[in-house]
């Protein structure tokens, strides 16, 4: 979130067409963002230290729609290379696109968290 | 067993399984969703809550494993399968069953090689997360059409050769089946191409040829022209420049496809 609490990395747009106004409904979507990254994140970190390139493409594949629904869009174009070039990719450019999206996950993460805590707390 | 078993009219010696639609049981749609994410499941079942009152979600499955107990256990009318999950690929998951009674829609994440399988059985599917436009002419789609092609598409997944599979192509006039092996060759024609067919039969399909190369691409037919397409089980003989065809017609090769030709016949 920027100094005039504006978000930076997520837009919460699909989040409020699916709940109507429905605070439960809209905490569920960000509470499950909230315990899936993390875990999500914590499996690619794993991955990336075995090099095993096939399971940072099925985390990442899995990972996508819920990414996609809080407007996370500039993930998505490292996120379509490693799904599409994971086998072929050196694994230096591999490890700087994980990288590069662990980053922002947990810029995404910080301001789910802050959402949270401004408007549920 | 749900349903009985007809010859279909065109082709007698396929039969299909005509099963006992949703209106005997009620009005409402009994649906499970099958993905091992959870917030496509919450995603799924909150637009299907929202936008479609005459769906009832009936359970959610978190793998195939799940999936199969829940579809003996519920019955449903419509199952929403993803494509890859955990344990196994959503076709991997059918070729388990004996006889399939609820009509699919399958779910991905991106444009995945699976959904050639799934167009080549006519079947719908979904991109996750979701446009509720393309929610709503899936559940259109389904409720328009009263194939009972499911059992057909068990039977591809099931069967060991290409040549013993059925192609499902949508048409105008409902849904056609086409056996493989049946096909000689595909003639291309701007948007629409002529299958021709053993014992001089010949359908008329609203497909380009591109797409339909697209779709037999692995499963014994070549495109050897702009124009044709050539099944490798009705290939009598091979000319330098031209292939004889089981029923007599003589189709060309184009020069830059000589040397793939070559190749294709041998493997």
């Amino acid at each position: 979130m920027n100094t005039e609490g504006q978000m930076t990395y997520i837009d919460l747009k699909n989040l409020k067409a699916i709940s109507r106004d429905d605070t439960t409904r809209m905490h569920k979507y960000l509470v499950q963002f909230e315990q899936l990254i993390p875990e999500r994140t914590h499996e690619l970190e794993k991955a990336l230290t075995n090099q095993n390139r096939l399971r940072i493409r099925q985390i990442l594949h899995k990972m996508s729609p819920q990414l996609q629904f809080f407007g996370i869009q500039n993930i998505m174009v490292p996120i379509q290379r490693l799904e599409f070039e994971y086998e072929t990719m050196s694994l230096l450019e591999l490890e700087q696109l994980v990288k590069e999206i662990i980053v922002r996950l947990q810029g995404a993460l910080s301001e789910v968290s802050e959402y949270i805590r401004l408007h549920f707390e | 067993m749900l349903g009985y078993r007809v010859p279909y009219l065109r082709y007698p010696n396929i039969s299909v399984y005509i099963l006992n639609d949703q209106s005997t049981k009620s009005n409402t749609i009994g649906c499970l969703i099958i993905d091992d994410d959870p917030f496509i499941q919450d995603l799924l079942m909150d637009k299907l809550q929202q936008y479609f009152p005459e769906i009832k979600v009936l359970g959610k499955a978190m793998d195939g494993k799940q999936g199969l107990a829940k579809i003996a256990s519920l019955d449903p009318d419509l199952v929403f399968l993803d494509v890859e999950m955990s344990d196994m690929t959503g076709f991997e998951m059918l070729s388990q069953l004996n006889t399939i009674g609820f009509k699919i829609i399958f779910i991905t994440s991106y444009k995945h090689y699976a959904i050639k399988a799934i167009r080549f059985n006519a079947l719908d599917y979904l991109l996750k997360p979701f446009d509720l436009e393309e929610l709503k002419n899936a559940v259109k789609r389904y409720k328009e059409t009263e194939s009972p092609s499911t059992n057909l598409v068990l039977h591809n997944l099931k069967a060991q050769n290409a040549k013993d599979q059925t192609m499902i192509l949508r048409t105008q006039q409902g849904e056609l089946y086409i056996p493989l092996k049946d096909i000689v060759s595909i003639q291309g024609e701007r948007n629409y191409s002529y299958i021709n067919l053993v014992k001089d039969k010949k359908e008329l399909v609203s497909k380009t040829l591109r797409s339909l190369e697209d779709l037999l691409e692995e499963k014994g037919f070549f495109r050897c022209h702009k124009s044709f397409i050539v099944s490798k089980n009705h290939i009598v003989s091979v000319r330098r420049s031209s292939i004889i065809l089981s029923d007599m017609t003589e189709i060309p090769i184009s020069r830059r496809k000589q040397d793939q030709f070559k190749k294709w016949q041998e493997e």
